[in-house]
């Protein structure tokens, strides 16, 4: 089994200095590997990235990460995403991590989506420049991890991503806000290359639990959703074999 | 800069919420009731819980503020759930 552990909207401020570390100490004996759903600082800022740098490093499992919108918010998302790549969590943007471990391997395709809302109510690429380019870029970045997706063929394979990619995590939420919250063309990526489980976050007021259209797990792991400091999930590399051979 | 009309007053808070430095939450619940204004939500640290209440006096000193936004504790995990 590979065992998966999860968080999203950590945002790490100055003050959070000590906040993760007790829990995140234990991390190895529960987890192969900890995989990070974005808004990891609360204002992008590169002294929050090193706060968190420090409650991370050396915890003893493989991470890799996507940023949320919060860790671009002032600018500086590459020097954020320098301070975390030196504590060694792995930062994806629209590219592909492989993790060896003992028994099977486990491929992370890694975007920060944006939004754009659900199939029946969601924005098109059309009319303003403004509205044409908003689009723009959670079609570019569906299409890039159905490319990252496709690329990958490790025994498991998990989309990591900080929008949410379905209603059904969203749950708890005001519906109203949905499309600043995730877009279908995230799930028709996932759903068109296939994958084992699709992480994400930055829906504070959201639930758990839920699947794509085509039957793969959603996770909406944002810690004020979990609840913990991270969740984990098992996955068999067998089922995941069996299942990617079944739908190809 | 003069105060956001009566409809508005709980949207200009919301807003603040969400950009001010101090806190950066875009998800807190605000609603101003008679002389009292309320916000829910989660919270990440204490220091974050105090610069609500802050940020709430500053833009309407004359409400009485109700915080009531959490930090919860985050466990170490507690249990895997079995995927696949
Ligand atoms: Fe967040
Ligand atoms: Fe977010």
């Amino acid at each position: 089994m590979i065992r998966i552990a999860a968080a999203g909207d950590l945002h790490v401020g100055a003050d959070s200095e000590g906040t993760l570390r007790p829990a995140l100490m234990e991390i190895a004996e529960d987890a192969d590997a900890f995989l990070l759903a974005g808004d990891l600082t609360k204002a992008g800022l590169e002294e929050e990235a090193h706060v968190l740098a420090n409650e991370v490093e050396g915890i003893g499992v493989p991470m890799v990460a996507v940023l949320g919108n919060h860790d671009l918010h002032s600018d500086q998302a590459d020097r954020v995403r320098g301070r975390l790549e030196d504590a060694g969590v792995v930062v994806l943007e629209g590219e592909t991590h492989i993790v060896h471990l003992p028994g099977a391997s486990l491929g992370v395709a890694g975007v920060r989506g944006f939004g754009g809302g659900f199939a029946g109510a969601s924005a098109t690429e059309f009319g303003e420049p403004e509205m044409k380019r908003f689009v723009r870029v959670t079609i570019d970045a569906a299409s890039a991890l159905r490319a990252g997706l496709d690329r990958l063929t490790t025994d498991v394979r998990v989309a990591l991503l900080h929008y949410a990619p379905v209603r059904d995590t969203l749950h708890g939420e005001p519906p109203e806000i949905y499309p600043f919250l995730g877009s279908y063309l995230l799930a028709e990526a996932v759903d068109t290359a296939g994958c084992d489980l699709v992480l994400h976050g930055h829906a504070h007021r959201g639930t758990e639990w839920g699947i794509t259209p085509g039957g793969v797990p959603v996770r909406n792991v944002a810690q004020p959703v979990i609840r913990r400091a991270f969740a984990v999930y098992t996955l068999d590399p067998e089922a995941a074999v069996a299942r990617s051979g079944s739908s190809a | 800069m003069t105060d956001a009309p009566g409809p508005y007053r709980e949207e200009s808070l919301r807003q603040a919420l969400a950009t001010d430095p101090r806190v950066m939450e875009q998800e807190l619940d605000v609603s101003i009731a008679g002389d009292r204004v309320v916000i829910s939500g989660t919270v990440p640290t204490e220091d974050r819980r105090a610069a609500v209440t802050e940020v709430a006096r500053e833009r309407f000193p004359d409400l009485q503020v109700d915080n009531r936004t959490i930090v919860p504790t985050l466990p170490a995990s507690g249990g895997e759930e079995r995927v696949t």
